[in-house]
């Protein structure tokens, strides 16, 4: 009676799941969604933000107009600008009408390297909401 | 002898570490991680990246778009033809809905592939466009 007893407590440790696999098999699972999760973080320009009310309410209350040409020729009010000058151009522009926003009108064949360039200099002279003519 | 022998045995029993606590915490973080995940629907080529100096990290980025150098659009992985990109669009939003488009233009890439890539966007339903830059 007394050995049966000791086989039945013998039996019961023998029976203990053994967890270590499981462990192991979790912490890799863990390892790799915490590597994948590392988000990239692309930088960018935001092109027409839905939140800008005055695009909506006064769409063509003298906006500041930039041409692009297909030479990739910047022109601001009927002149031709250095891309240098763009930023000093559009701040001049936003002093004297605030409330405009800037539209660029791009030739189909200018690169998009001047697209970026204008919108950037835009932002730099304080105008956020800019969007693209289509 | 044999009983001193018999009492270490259990003081060793008793010295094993409890597991199931951290393994409680090592469940709550895996699926903590498992639900946060988002994946980036990666583009597949390296563009040349204007430069700018007011770029702005973009958070919820989920959908990479590809303009390449002699305007060819590129979208998870793969080339696509311009008639596609706005069902492919749609695939890919539907996935994440709450994601935002970055576009990742190219310096030598013609304006004309950037607009065929925005409509399709704002077809599909996507408000939130950016474009891709270099920041310093």
């Amino acid at each position: 009676m007394r050995k049966h007893l000791d086989d039945i407590h013998f039996d019961d440790e023998e029976n203990e799941i053994n967890l270590t696999p499981m462990l192991d098999v979790v912490f890799i699972m863990l390892i790799f969604f915490i590597v994948t999760a590392s988000f990239i973080k692309e930088a960018g320009l935001d092109v027409n933000r839905p939140d800008a009310p005055q695009t909506v309410s006064k769409p063509e209350d003298a906006n500041i107009l930039v041409m692009i040409n297909a030479n990739d020729e910047i022109w601001i009010d009927r002149r031709l600008i250095d891309p240098r000058a763009v930023r000093a151009n559009i701040e001049r522009l936003h002093a004297e009408n605030p409330e405009g926003s800037v539209v660029i009108q791009a030739n189909k064949k200018s690169t998009n390297k001047m697209l970026v360039s204008v919108m950037d200099s835009a932002r730099s002279a304080g105008v956020y909401n800019i969007s693209i003519a289509q | 002898m044999r009983r001193k022998h018999g009492s270490l045995s259990v003081e060793e029993e008793e010295n094993e570490i409890n597991l199931t606590p951290m393994l409680d915490v090592v469940f709550i973080m895996l699926i903590f991680f498992i639900v946060t995940a988002t994946f980036i629907k990666e583009a597949g080529i390296q563009v040349e990246r204007p430069d700018t100096v007011t770029a702005e990290k973009q958070e919820d980025a989920s959908i990479l778009i590809a303009i390449s150098a002699t305007d060819e659009i590129w979208i998870d992985r793969k080339e696509r033809d311009p008639r596609q990109v706005r069902s492919i669009i749609e695939r890919l939003h539907a996935e994440n809905p709450k994601g935002s488009i970055v576009i990742q233009a190219d310096e030598g890439s013609t304006h004309e592939v950037l607009v065929i890539v925005m409509d399709a966007a704002k077809q599909a339903g996507v408000t939130n466009v950016a474009i891709a830059s270099d920041d310093d």
